[in-house]
């Protein structure tokens, strides 16, 4: 943060170090991560740079873990093929997957008789009464 | 002609200002998941939205999940009064997306859209950055594993 303030006004440690009342390697501390500074030393700094330090509350990124995990386990094989195609063909696809399955949907239905009627494609929309 | 190309067909032939967003998008960049549905960030001009009713009308749309014979009048006016439909149609099921979490309104999408061509019309698709975005932003646990692959998918991109 205080490197980002400091290039954002186009100063140098040194520069920065004067207006702020500290040394120069102090301020590279600072930017190295190697100190722990309070949030008052990182205002201090912003302000030496014409900049305010604004607090916010977010949410912990908990999900970045799980997202992490995951990725481990994504097939880029496939999404490699699929790069290689066009989007016009990853669509028709999409759509040729679609129909297959509800076909798949609509054979596993008619072995149990029951279900016939609802797995028909557009079902839903031929039971229903006319409004 | 598939059920979505059907749908994107009579979207794009009434005109409809839209936008493709979630599984058909992520399929569209590369995704290798497979989706049921189509969903569409659409704008709410009220021009646009007699447009809608007009692409939509011959395929009957319904509200998804609800009990048959309920009434519900697919017009401007209806959506005027919603925002998000999910519908099921004679042709597949369609989500109309009115406001994004995470990504706004249509007009604000706009400009994190890319111009696809497919089943030859040329469409706007949410780009790759933003679809992660916006996935993120809906913090549903079920995204999570397309988060993961839409970012490989960055990844294999850049």
């Amino acid at each position: 943060m205080v490197q980002e303030a400091r290039q954002l006004a186009r100063l140098t440690q040194r520069e920065l170090a004067e207006r702020v009342g500290t040394s120069q390697p102090a301020i590279a501390k600072l930017e190295q991560g190697d100190a722990n500074p309070t949030i008052d030393t990182l205002a201090r700094c912003a302000e030496a740079a014409g900049l305010a330090v604004q607090l916010t509350l977010v949410p912990l990124p908990v999900a970045d873990a799980v997202v992490a995990r995951y990725k481990r386990d994504v097939d880029r094989t496939l999404l490699r093929e699929n790069l290689r195609k066009s989007v016009h063909e990853r669509l028709r696809s999409l759509g040729e997957w679609q129909a297959d399955l509800h076909a798949l949907q609509y054979a596993v239905a008619r072995a149990q008789p029951k279900k016939v009627a609802e797995a028909q494609p557009g079902a839903e929309y031929k039971n229903r009464e006319k409004p | 002609m598939t059920q979505l190309e059907r749908l994107l067909t009579a979207l794009h032939h009434a005109n409809v200002e839209f936008i493709i967003v979630g599984g058909v998008a992520a399929r569209a960049h590369g995704s290798s998941r497979l989706t049921d549905d189509l969903d569409v960030a659409y704008s709410r001009l009220p021009a646009n939205l007699a447009r809608l009713v007009q692409a939509l009308a011959p395929f009957a749309p319904y509200l998804r999940g609800a009990p048959p014979g309920l009434p519900f009048d697919w017009s401007v006016a209806t959506l005027r009064a919603g925002l998000n439909f999910t519908l099921t149609t004679t042709t597949g099921a369609i989500d109309l997306l009115g406001e994004i979490t995470g990504g706004g309104q249509y007009d604000a999408l706009v400009p994190h859209t890319i111009s696809v061509t497919a089943f030859g019309l040329n469409l706007q698709l949410l780009d790759l950055p933003w679809l992660i975005r916006v996935k993120r932003a809906a913090g549903r646990p079920k995204d999570l594993e397309v988060i993961a692959e839409l970012e490989a998918l960055q990844e294999e991109i850049d």
